[in-house]
């Protein structure tokens, strides 16, 4: 135990013998430390001191060692996360949600970037003269923005989503606490015409309606990150640990033709302001895949404003309404009747004198028509002739026959909202029931419903599932009646769209058509409303060879005229000329029509209803 | 030894320079790439924005108002179509 001046001394002292004095003083200093060689200066200090010293260095570098094992081996990842959390970053890598396109990819929506903008009030600091900018740009008052400003002092949103140049400008003015966060904001170029099938999303690009809501998880893009390290001014140095790749929603293409489905829209907007009424729809359905090639509805909205909304603009009336199907069910009650052999279409059936009576109910036709042929029946839309036909089937029959051709049944669509109409079970009826929804009362039905039903006897008596989604491969069908009855009704169809019929207004020019017309009053309440009716008609062109059927409805037409011949035919015709036009379907009669429906050469026959 | 020692001692701060200019260019190259792909989700960005403004201005309703209205045009029925049938495209090169 020496210590340095200690040691020194006795290295030079180490020449010669020691003194004697002093060597009694080394003698005697077991129990002290000596600092100097000489006496003079020798001072005793007692050697527990230096113990203590040194005991206390050793504790004190203990305690360090103990320290640097818990940095090092046992609290490693908190001091790592904590290193980390000072120079990496995870960035967030966002992915955009998918488009919706039509059949030919035209787009129907479409997500673009549109920067939110924020500010941190107690961070913010302009010159009036740029809070007169700022507001200027956000487009809102000045009183308007300073009373943000005095919000939250830590976050208020100033103006979500605003457009990607005023973003750009309300960034040259470099505000103290003004931010952005990239957003998206949802496009719609089609605006209205498909406003009710595309749907819309809020502002979390959440799908709320159509399309957009029942394909949201399909449409969702996935956000992806990525670690760096990030310099000084907040660069990016270096990419470290792994990177997420964004993945962007998929696109969705649907079976809606964008130019049909802008021509059904524009037709009906013009066939509601005509008749002074309240709402109408149209689906156009592709004969051959069972797609949805035009469901417009009337009255829509612009999908982009959506401040006064109402349900009425929101949703797809030819999907959500039922209502009566009317005359529109005879022909299936009559293709019933040739297939089980009960009739031919030329057996003839006493209608006269224009009215039935069934368990103390009376059924009337509009006028008496005396005998009539099957055909005839569905030609001149004659109660009277159907419920006869009917009244030979049993309830359970007519029942199976409905719901086959979907009456009664949600539609196999992706879309939200969907009615399935009404058709009660069988036991239930009773003999004037039966009567009734033989001419469509007592049953309801949506008009895609009804539409998809009169595909069966365009597919000569097949029906297919339809789709809303551009199909690949065309599915299965199944056989609800012989092709021979379904031609016999097509024949049928286009004699009620024909001279004598109950719709010469529905004839096209170019393309021979075949269909039916329904009326009726309007259900109030409990009971028909007398004033209050509903028009539709549903068709098929070119009869022959259907390529397209097509159902209009015009929902309270209030101008006088409100006969489905009359109001929802027109409509049919120009949709038909239009969409196989386009479809370029050859025109299969002489360019010559055989009805010039607006000189309304053949008077319409009144259908009953 | 001594000389081991002095060329060992060069050999490592020449190592040392080295790495200090690959990080260094490897950051400044990684700037660079950063900046390029900004620019690619900007240039990606930009050409979804121009689509979409391409498709809204040629809605059916857009282009059908201007072709009535601006070219006075009016649209096509079967009476005023002169229906022609194109052999096929195979056929047409064995016909004179």
């Amino acid at each position: 135990m020496t210590w340095w001046p200690a040691s020194g001394a006795a290295r030079k002292a180490g020449a010669r013998p020691a003194p004697r004095s002093q060597r009694a003083a080394r003698g005697g200093a077991a129990s002290s430390v000596q600092y100097a060689t000489s006496p003079l200066l020798a001072a005793k200090t007692p050697l527990w001191r230096s113990k203590v010293t040194v005991a206390a260095l050793g504790l004190a570098f203990g305690v360090l060692a103990g320290r640097a094992v818990y940095v090092q081996a046992i609290g490693t990842e908190f001091f790592i996360k904590q290193g980390e959390s000072r120079y990496a970053r995870t960035l967030e890598l966002p992915a955009s949600r998918g488009r919706i396109v039509d059949r030919n990819g035209m787009i129907l929506a479409a997500s673009v970037p549109a920067p939110s903008v924020w500010v941190q009030p107690k961070e913010f600091k302009a010159t009036p003269e740029q809070a007169a900018e700022l507001a200027r740009l956000l487009d809102m008052s000045q009183p308007e923005l300073a009373r943000r400003l005095r919000g939250n002092p830590n976050f208020v949103w100033l103006r979500r989503k605003v457009s990607d140049d005023v973003a750009q400008q309300i960034k040259a003015l470099k505000l103290k606490g003004v931010g952005m966060e990239s957003e998206y904001r949802r496009h719609y170029p089609e605006g209205e015409a498909a406003a009710q099938v595309v749907g819309f999303t809020n502002i979390e690009e959440l799908g709320q309606e159509g399309i957009e809501l029942a394909f949201q998880s399909q449409l969702k893009g996935h956000t992806g990150s990525r670690s760096v390290v990030r310099d000084r001014l907040g660069n990016p140095v270096e990419d470290i640990g792994d990177t997420v790749a964004p993945q962007d929603g998929r696109d969705i293409a649907l079976s809606i033709d964008s130019k049909i489905q802008f021509f059904a829209y524009q037709r009906v907007r013009d066939a509601v302001a005509e008749h002074n009424a309240k709402a109408g729809s149209v689906v156009v359905l592709d004969v051959q895949t069972g797609e949805v090639l035009a469901l417009a509805n009337y009255p829509s909205y612009t999908p982009g404003e959506r401040r006064a909304l109402g349900g009425g603009q929101v949703r797809n009336r030819a999907l959500t309404d039922t209502f009566e199907p009317g005359s529109t069910m005879k022909p299936f009650v009559v293709a019933q009747a040739l297939q089980t052999g009960r009739v031919r279409p030329d057996t003839k059936i006493d209608t006269a004198p224009g009215r039935i009576t069934i368990t103390g109910a009376t059924i009337t036709d509009a006028h008496p028509h005396g005998t009539l042929t099957v055909e005839e029946v569905v030609q001149k839309s004659s109660n009277v002739g159907t419920v006869k036909m009917a009244m030979q089937m049993e309830p359970r029959e007519m029942w199976e026959l409905f719901s086959g051709v979907g009456f009664g049944q949600k539609p196999q669509l992706p879309f939200p909202g969907l009615a399935s109409g009404r058709l009660r079970p069988y036991k239930s009826w009773r003999p004037i029931e039966q009567a009734t929804m033989s001419y469509g009362y007592g049953l309801s039905t949506s008009l895609f419903q009804l539409a998809r039903a009169y595909t069966m006897f365009a597919r000569d008596g097949e029906l297919i599932p339809s789709s809303l989604i551009k199909v690949t491969a065309v599915p299965q069908g199944a056989r609800v009646f012989s092709p021979e009855v379904a031609r016999a009704v097509r024949h049928m169809l286009n004699m009620a769209a024909g001279k004598g019929g109950t719709a010469p207004k529905a004839q096209a020019i170019g393309y021979s058509v075949g269909g039916k017309t329904g009326t009726a009053h309007k259900q109030e309440g409990g009971s028909y409303a007398s004033h209050k009716y509903r028009s539709w008609f549903v068709g098929m062109a070119p009869i022959g060879q259907p390529r397209i059927v097509v159902a209009v409805m015009v929902d309270e037409p209030s101008n006088g005229r409100y006969y489905g011949g009359d109001v929802a035919a027109p409509v049919f015709s120009q949709v038909v000329e239009n969409t196989l036009r386009t479809m370029q379907v050859p025109p299969d009669l002489e360019v010559a029509p055989q009805v010039v429906a607006r000189n309304q050469a053949a008077p319409a026959e009144e259908e009953s209803f | 030894m001594n000389r081991w020692s002095v060329l060992l001692l060069v050999v490592l701060v020449g190592s040392a320079a080295y790495l200090v200019r690959t990080s260094y260019e490897s950051r400044r190259l990684f700037v660079q790439l950063e900046r390029e792909r900004a620019r690619t989700t900007e240039l990606a960005v930009e050409d979804e924005r121009l689509q979409i403004e391409r498709r809204a201005q040629a809605t059916h309703l857009r282009v059908e108002r201007l072709a009535r209205e601006r070219l006075s045009m009016r649209s096509a029925n079967a009476a005023v179509t002169q229906y022609v049938n194109v052999p096929p495209p195979a056929a047409s090169g064995v016909q004179p």
